[in-house]
């Protein structure tokens, strides 16, 4: 029987080559496609979950409230990490946290390595496995160095690691650390990358000494291990007494200005993050919202792109079943029953997803490589392989086979004996669902172009703004090398100095956008002023900030090029200007515990934030040997890459053992964006996907529906329909059919894209254009598809059609 | 005394056609004992292929009774039904109705599949049926590769295989020329003989003349 059923099926597919070719193409671009997808969204969610802990891993935050109200804080002081676990009960384990880069050298050569700074607690929290030297303790000592397998090879190559001396620069000398232990090297789903761990205390002096004991310099974040028995929520209210405690100027600062409380009611609140939470945490708009819309997303379209193939398949074999009428019959009459019926027209179903689901599988392993480079992520189709997921992934294999191949035989199971042997079907039932599923299909093909026109606008609104900053003549780079900063950029400056396409050089510990090392930093600084607390942005500058970024200075002067004689003045933007509130804000003064400032001028508000966010108060300083970390070379227009060689090959002289990490700040910007661009590629393609998906079913019910109504267009031509008015009415259904579509799909695209916008500041304004354009798109794309077969047959001869019949 | 294999009390079908009760078989009784050979003859719209299609129970009457072997089918569930149907009937259709995408050999085969015969006894019956017919060396072929003739006597071998007691045959020779009709109503007779019950639709003086009875309808009733 089963045989029978298998030979039958055969042969049925290859006598409708056409519609199976069409099935099997879409259903593997959209298997492909869709294994691909759910792997990167797997990939995401899996990030941080391989702690064997990690349910009770921690990241310690405190809600702070602030002029701007209610502000995230993971930022944390010297002392708090012990206090908290020595004053608050539950903490079973605490580690501080700090992730930067250090320049190592062995011997003559030198690397630049990624560097966590942690407590000795560390590897007992988080599933690190050190798999050679010290197991317990390794980084007890403040000169004891964990470095991965990886770090090992490139430094040792095979030599022992263990006890082997290495050196990292700190402070400007040359401090030796011995290797205690080599740990496995974290899995690809980790947050925490590092090549290197050391002990918090080895860090510089700036990071560490000048901060003991210190409540109000937060520069580091602390993770803690929470003991078994006790709730997050429980132990966040057991803290009140330590914030009391600890942050008591703070809280009472806060009531005295009048600043909103939490929604606890209270002005400090330390809270818990679970660490599988971290990465999808938004620290930066008030409270923290955690949000995996992104990788829930990308399942979504994965699943819509299955479920439109899923449609044509249901529709197509819905169509084709009227050919196999008698078949069904002539099997009714010799014995069979509704079940071997079912049975068999399902098996045929699944021949189909089984081929196309192998292909499929093929077609991902070959776009692998293209998908993860054009998404930057490191996600492997080994992601899919845990043998939970594994399951779930079958069981909807299965669920999506025994609806979409199921439906239509059980539809032709169900018929009646004589009915179909007489070959006639009741059709006009099905039509429906044939037309409300393909009003779904293009619907939510619409949905996808329109989400994608709108992200893409958003996007070159964000790209192409104007920022306040010149941001296509300037080169920015890390100062990554041994000299220190001031010698640096000295160097740097005598160097390009007489070179004619070289406009200025500056320096400044902020960075603007995201540079190439991908690391970043804010300081934030607070104070009182006119008995009220303010807060603002502290950047550190160097000479010739405000003139290399064409800063527009509107009150008062730039800092001096003797950069020393300014040493006690500031330079504050609008915002910070309406902060002070000052009636002469040149003739104000901020005071800080170490001195008091003057402001020398105000600047232009500039975006030195992303622009999902207001531009917030910032304050310029002209501090004398300052940590700087960032070099600024403004270029003349011409011949921008040129310059980019010149301020090079000027670097690598100064520092030959650092590798050059400059780039234009317009670059610069582009990379904040690289979240938005990866969403525009993944709808982007999703839409397109879904689209040509679309009309590949909207092509296969436009050959059946040319077959089905052959005799009319033979008689209706005869007695004398023109081309067009055949065309017209072969046409017409399936295009009010996309129409509804686009009145079914506009306002939700419209509502959920609106959303989406309220996460930046900076926005475009939704119009209806964006919209009609997705609706056009479709309608002509639509259109295109079914012209081909449409005029087809109303340009052939009547009389064959006739004859055929 | 014979067995009486079909037995119509007043059997009877109406359809609803619009607002209007079409009355399709009026009022029908008789019986057929095994080994008759029956005729039904009237012109076309005559009832014919609906009485048959009651009798095989691809239809129902919709009132009065209809017993098979002793066995009430009007009081019977759709599954013992098509169980007894499987196990004791065999259709010739006037269209042949072969499965187009299954070879001879797979097309005859086909309903012992559904009896869940097995693949060895299976084998042998079908040889031996395609020996009887002599089309061996056609077992490969596709029906649209027979010609009318040969098509109905894949189709007659088909209704045979299952050994049915009865063969129900609408218009068997309605698509052939008259030698092949004639070989056809040869079979006929020659299976009939060999024991097996035929009731067979026709409007041909000369197909009447092979059976053994003759029921002529007119407009649904026995005339
Ligand atoms: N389901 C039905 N509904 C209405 N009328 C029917 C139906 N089936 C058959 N008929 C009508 O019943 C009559 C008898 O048909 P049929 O048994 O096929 O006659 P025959 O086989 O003798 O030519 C015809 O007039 C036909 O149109
Ligand atoms: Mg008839």
């Amino acid at each position: 029987m089963f045989k029978n059923y298998i030979k039958i099926a055969l042969r049925n597919l290859w006598k409708n080559r056409t519609f199976t070719v069409l099935n099997v193409v879409g259903l593997t671009a959209a298997f492909g496609v869709a294994i691909l997808l759910a792997m990167y969204a797997v990939f995401q969610l899996s990030f941080d979950r391989f702690h064997e802990h990690g349910d009770a891993l921690y990241m310690v935050y405190s809600e702070d409230s602030t002029p701007n109200g209610v502000e995230a804080n993971i930022s944390k002081s010297e002392p708090f990490a012990a206090a908290l676990k020595d004053e608050v009960a539950g903490v079973e384990k605490i580690t501080r946290y700090v992730s930067t880069g250090v320049l190592l050298s062995q011997e003559d050569k030198q690397f630049g390595m990624s560097t966590a700074y942690v407590d000795p607690d560390f590897f007992n929290m988080f599933s690190f496995p050190i798999i050679k030297g010290d197991k317990t303790n390794p980084i007890a000592s403040e000169s004891s160095v964990v470095m991965t397998e990886l770090a090992t090879k490139r430094i040792f190559g095979d030599e022992e690691p263990i006890g082997q001396t290495v050196s990292i620069l700190r402070d400007e000398q040359q401090v030796p650390f011995t290797v205690t232990a080599i740990v496995k090297d974290s899995p690809n789903t980790s947050s925490m990358g590092f090549d290197i761990v050391l002990n918090f205390k080895s860090q510089n002096e700036h990071a560490y000494a000048r901060t003991i004991g210190r409540w109000d310099m937060e520069n580091h974040e602390v993770y803690m291990q929470l003991a078994e028995s006790v709730q997050p929520k429980q132990f966040e209210k057991s803290t009140t007494d330590f914030t009391q405690l600890h942050y008591k100027n703070e809280i009472d600062n806060a009531k005295r200005d009048g600043f909103q409380p939490n929604t606890d009611g209270l002005y400090r609140q330390l809270k818990l993050l679970p660490l599988a939470d971290v990465r999808f945490a938004n620290f930066n708009q008030g409270p923290v919202t955690v949000s995996r819309t992104m990788p829930y997303l990308v399942l979504g379209i994965s699943t819509l792109i299955l479920f439109i193939a899923c449609v044509n398949f249901i529709n197509m074999s819905i169509a084709k079943s009227a050919q196999r009428l008698r078949e069904i019959g002539m099997r009714k009459t010799l014995g069979a029953n509704k079940k071997q019926l079912f049975f068999q027209f399902w098996g045929e179903s699944i021949l189909v997803f089984l081929i196309s689901i192998g292909l499929g599988i093929l077609l991902a392993v070959f776009l692998l490589p293209y998908f993860q480079t054009l998404f930057k992520t490191q996600a492997s189709l080994a992601t899919l392989l845990n043998p939970s997921l594994l399951l779930v992934l079958i069981l909807s294999v299965l669920l999506i086979t025994l609806i979409a191949g199921g439906y239509p035989a059980l539809l032709m199971s169900r018929l009646g004996t004589l009915q179909s042997l007489k070959g006639k079907l009741d059709v006009n039932g099905k039509n429906h669902l044939r037309n409300s599923l393909m009003v779904l299909q293009f619907g939510i093909a619409i949905l996808l172009i329109s989400g994608t026109l709108v992200l893409w606008d958003q996007v070159e609104f964000m790209r192409t703004k104007d920022l306040g900053f010149n941001k296509d003549q300037v080169i920015a780079f890390p100062l990554n090398g041994q000299l220190n900063d001031q010698q640096a950029i000295e160097l740097l400056r005598n160097t390009l100095q007489d070179k004619p396409n070289i406009v200025s050089v500056t320096a400044s510990n902020n960075i603007l956008g995201l540079g190439k090392d991908g690391s970043r930093s804010t300081s934030v600084l607070g104070f009182e002023h006119q008995g009220r607390g303010v807060e603002t942005h502290m950047v550190v500058v160097d000479a010739d900030y405000i003139e290399t970024l064409d800063l527009n200075i509107i009150e008062g002067r730039s800092f001096r090029k003797n950069l020393a004689s300014d040493s006690l003045s500031v330079i504050i933007n609008e915002a910070m200007a309406k902060q002070l509130n000052e009636d002469d804000i040149l003739a104000s003064q901020i005071d800080l515990d170490d001195a008091v400032y003057s402001v020398v001028g105000v600047i232009k508000d500039f975006n030195f934030q992303e622009l999902d966010q207001n531009i917030a108060p910032m304050t310029l300083f002209a501090l004398p040997n300052w940590n700087l970390r960032n070099a600024y070379v403004k270029v003349s227009s011409q011949n921008l890459e040129q310059a980019y060689t010149d301020v090079k090959a000027a670097w690598n002289t100064i520092e030959p053992n650092a590798e050059f990490q400059g780039s234009f700040l317009n670059e610069n910007i582009d990379r904040t964006l690289r979240h938005e661009r990866t969403m525009i590629t993944m709808i982007g393609s999703g839409s397109i996907l879904a689209i040509i998906l679309s009309c590949i079913g909207l092509f296969a019910m436009s050959l059946l529906i040319v077959a089905q109504r052959k005799k009319e267009i033979g008689v209706r031509k005869i007695v004398g329909a023109s081309v067009s008015a055949i065309t017209i009415l072969l046409t017409k259904d399936f295009l009010k059919l996309v129409v509804i579509a686009f009145l079914i799909a506009s306002p939700i695209a419209w509502w959920a894209m609106h959303n989406w916008l309220q996460n930046y500041a900076y926005r475009i304004e939704l119009n209806i254009w964006m919209f009609l354009g997705a609706g056009g798109i479709a309608v002509v794309i639509a259109m295109l598809t079914i012209a081909v077969k449409t005029i087809k047959a109303a340009t052939s001869n009547p009389v064959e059609s006739l004859r055929t019949e | 005394m014979q067995n009486i294999l079909v037995s119509l009390n007043e059997a009877t079908r109406t359809v609803n056609s619009g607002s209007n009760k079409v009355t399709l078989l009026d009022n029908i009784n008789f019986n057929v004992e095994e080994g008759e050979f029956i005729s039904l003859m009237g012109p076309s719209g005559s009832g014919k292929s609906t009485l048959l299609n009651c009798i095989g129970m691809l239809d129902n009457f919709t009132g009065g009774g209809y017993t098979f072997l002793g066995e009430p089918v009007h009081s019977m569930k759709e599954k013992n039904r098509s169980k007894l149907y499987k196990e004791y009937i065999g259709f010739v259709f006037q269209a042949y109705h072969l499965i187009d995408e299954l070879t001879v050999y797979e097309n005859i085969e086909t309903p012992l599949l559904y009896k869940n015969v097995k693949s060895s006894e299976r084998k042998a019956m079908v040889a031996d049926m395609l020996d009887r017919f002599n089309i061996v060396g056609k077992k490969d072929l596709f029906p649209i590769q027979l010609s009318g003739g040969q098509q109905q006597l894949v189709g007659i071998a088909r209704a045979l295989i299952g050994q049915p007691k009865l063969i129900l045959a609408d218009e068997p020779t309605g698509n052939l020329n008259s030698k092949q009709s004639e070989e056809i109503m040869e079979l006929f007779a020659q299976l009939n003989k060999e024991g097996v019950t035929i009731i067979q639709a026709t409007h041909s003086e000369s197909n009447a003349a092979y059976g053994s009875r003759i029921i002529n309808l007119l407009d649904g009733k026995i005339v």
